[in-house]
């Protein structure tokens, strides 16, 4: 066991020391005796046994005794630690390249890869940034109307839905890839506006309105929000510039917007919101799998062709 | 405990290596280098690297000059009668197998050993068993392993041609009763060959007083390069042997069809030699006079007693050969039953870079015979000290109480 330990470490050094190449060859030829089932003759367990037990002879006599007393078991239990930590390795390198995530889907814990967590943070609904505080695995798309909220239908049966914010950081990096990806395939796409500030409550009976005085000016409306600076977009004489450069009729929103049944719809809207247990934006569903915070492009073009990606 | 501190402090400065690391304890492999050695090495790459015995000019005439001092130097050194008795081989090896191989046995002639050879004095005979149908007879030696004289005596007949023996043990640095040994074979009309790797360099050797017949020995572990060794044999009897290898330098003349042989011991010479080899080799038996015996067989039964006395105060630990280290130079070889040589030598190296051979010592066979799977071998020379004597036994205990 001792040899197979030695030679994971030992190629490891080597990349780096030179010196250290041939005890990982002597330690390689000891393996590969080992896996065509003839003994490891060549005493390289003995002579790096002897060498360890060794040098710690110079520091600690007792240490020493427990190491050569135990070397058997110690290689062990150290092969079988490599063996964990190379599994933990390989399902975080899978992980982080299938969901951007070194612990998984919407996993939010510490991840080597991506240490400040950038691919998992929210604009949490209270308004501050973060991981968030939500169950990441009770996002959902269920009992949830879709057919409500600005859409582009087509013949495809892939759907992907954009639950954000106009005025946060993480929704504002995920908007492009997202456009990226319905403009690179062929689905429907629903789009959301889910304000966690406050600043940008007012957008949500402005976007309805536009939505429904010109469902296809509303795009234009919405890419020009997200290419906007977020105190711009707080300002409402701003957004009435930006509608009336779209070709808006901004009297005709505006007078929209503050109707009793626009705020009953914009109610009814955010109650749907509501039941995809969100708790953070951006929150991205790709056939009904959700996505919260923003993920890597291939992250969402994987999840979208499955092992078509391939 | 007294040593001769003066002296041995003076011999160190001659040794490079010697304080730079550790404590070398694997003289019996192989002898450190003094600077005079190394000097006259290099003198010959430097100033005459040239051929010897061939060509004309002034470089190659001082080459030729040179070796044949060296020549004369090893002859002076074993009192041989005459330096054309000097043949320069690689190794003890070579020299036993040109004896072997030159000898002309034949079918049914008897060659006598004993059980504690090193393979070099071993396998030549198995083979000659194997290929011209010899006999091989084995001295077993006593309990204590010295040789059994008496057995020996019994097993001498007209039919043994050859009695082929370790002078000095490498497995336990005994060294067999040469004289009585050779007298009792000539007696029966054989002859003696004696593989003289670990006594040349320890104990005075008088070949003619011996009577040898034959003696092979190397260079490298009596203070001189590696690669080069010596086959004494005398003169009337090198003329005889047919050469084991031939070519250049071995011929005065030869035609297409014919050649015709160089007298001893050009004849045994074949190729161009290790002339640095020689030279080196002549440096060191210089050297090695001037020490003199005395002095070197005293430091190191000074050690060994220190060395063996440790030992047997180590729970377990038994010493191969005879109790009394008088009796095996300067060998110490040792091993403690269900504990494992290699890991050892390796820890005291590890430890403190103390240098022992750990193994069968290329005396498998002994070791088969008696079912012990090798033994450290700690073998002092004339410059290792008594303070190094005492770092080893302290590293060993601690050693052996882990283990």
């Amino acid at each position: 066991m001792f040899c197979i330990i030695a030679f994971i470490v030992l190629s490891i050094i080597a990349i780096f020391n030179v010196s250290y190449r041939a005890l990982a060859k002597e330690a390689y030829e000891c393996v590969f005796r080992r896996i065509t089932f003839r003994p490891c003759n060549t005493g390289f367990k003995e002579k790096m046994q002897a060498k360890l037990v060794g040098k710690l002879l110079t520091k600690s006599v007792v240490a020493a005794r427990f190491l050569n007393k135990h070397f058997e078991l110690l290689a062990w239990l150290l092969f079988l630690t490599t063996v964990a930590s190379i599994f933990w390795t390989g399902k975080g390198l899978f992980n982080f390249y299938m969901y951007g995530s070194c612990n998984g889907l919407n996993k939010s814990g510490f991840c080597a890869l991506d240490p400040k967590g950038e691919n998992n943070k929210v604009s949490q609904t209270g308004g501050s940034c973060g991981t968030g505080e939500g169950d990441e695995s009770k996002v959902t798309l269920t009992n949830v109307s879709l057919d409500l909220f600005p859409s582009i239908k087509t013949d495809s049966k892939d759907e992907v839905v954009l639950i954000g914010c106009y005025s946060c950081d993480y929704t504002r990096k995920a908007y492009p890839l997202i456009k990226q990806l319905i403009s690179e395939n062929n689905v429907n796409y629903t789009f959301a506006h889910y304000p966690v500030k406050e600043e940008t409550l007012y957008l949500l009976p402005i976007g309805y309105c536009a939505y429904k005085q010109n469902p296809d000016k509303f795009w234009q409306l919405n890419d020009r929000l997200f290419a906007s600076e977020k105190n711009d977009i707080a300002k409402k004489e701003f957004v009435d510039t930006l509608l009336k450069d779209i070709g808006y009729d901004v009297e005709a929103i505006n007078t929209c917007s503050t109707s009793s049944e626009t705020n009953s719809a914009v109610v009814e809207r955010r109650i749907q919101l509501e039941k995809t247990n969100i708790y953070g934006t951006p929150l991205v569903f790709i056939n009904g799998k959700g996505l919260v915070g923003p993920k890597p492009y291939r992250v969402y073009e994987r999840i979208l062709k499955g092992w078509r990606f391939w | 405990m007294k040593q001769n501190i003066v002296d041995v402090v003076k011999v160190r400065q001659d040794f490079p290596f010697l304080g730079k690391e550790g404590v070398y304890f694997d003289n019996a492999c192989q002898s450190l280098r003094p600077q005079f050695v190394i000097d006259a090495m290099n003198e010959y790459y430097n100033e005459y690297p040239a051929c010897g015995g061939r060509s004309m000019h002034h470089l190659a005439t001082k080459v030729t000059h040179k070796c044949d001092e060296a020549r004369d130097a090893v002859a002076n050194f074993l009192h041989a009668k005459r330096k054309e008795e000097i043949v320069f081989t690689r190794n003890t090896t070579e020299g036993i197998n040109l004896v072997a191989h030159s000898l002309g046995l034949k079918e049914g002639d008897i060659v006598i050993t004993s059980d504690k050879e090193h393979n070099s004095n071993l396998i030549p005979w198995q083979v000659l068993k194997e290929k011209l149908g010899i006999e091989h007879k084995i001295i077993f030696s006593k309990e204590d392993n010295t040789f059994d004289l008496e057995t020996y005596q019994q097993a001498l007949n007209n039919n043994v041609k050859l009695v082929s023996l370790g002078l000095t043990s490498n497995l336990d640095g005994v060294t067999i009763p040469a004289k009585e040994i050779i007298q009792l074979a000539h007696k029966a009309g054989a002859l003696v060959l004696l593989d003289g790797a670990q006594a040349v360099p320890h104990h005075e050797i008088d070949v003619q007083d011996l009577d040898v017949d034959f003696l092979a020995f190397s260079g490298h572990k009596m203070l001189g390069p590696s690669g080069i060794g010596v086959l004494y044999g005398k003169y009337a009897l090198l003329e005889k042997l047919e050469p084991f290898m031939v070519g250049g330098d071995t011929v005065s003349s030869s035609t297409y069809l014919t050649h015709e042989f160089l007298p001893p011991p050009e004849k045994f010479e074949a190729g161009l030699q290790d002339y640095a080899g020689i030279i080196g080799l002549g440096a060191a038996v210089k050297y090695l006079s001037e020490i003199g015996f005395d002095f070197i067989e005293q430091q190191e039964q000074l050690l060994n007693k220190y060395i063996t006395d440790a030992l047997h105060t180590i729970k377990g630990v038994t010493v191969i050969g005879p109790e009394d280290p008088t009796q095996r130079g300067g060998i110490a070889s040792f091993y403690i039953p269900q504990k494992d040589h290699h890991q050892i030598a390796l820890m005291l190296d590890e430890t403190s870079k103390i240098m022992v051979r750990s193994g069968q010592h290329c005396v498998h066979s002994w070791f088969h015979a008696h079912n012990i799977p090798g033994s450290v071998r700690a073998s002092v020379y004339f410059y290792n000290t008594l303070e190094e004597a005492e770092i080893f036994v302290r590293e060993l205990k601690k050693v052996v109480s882990i283990l």
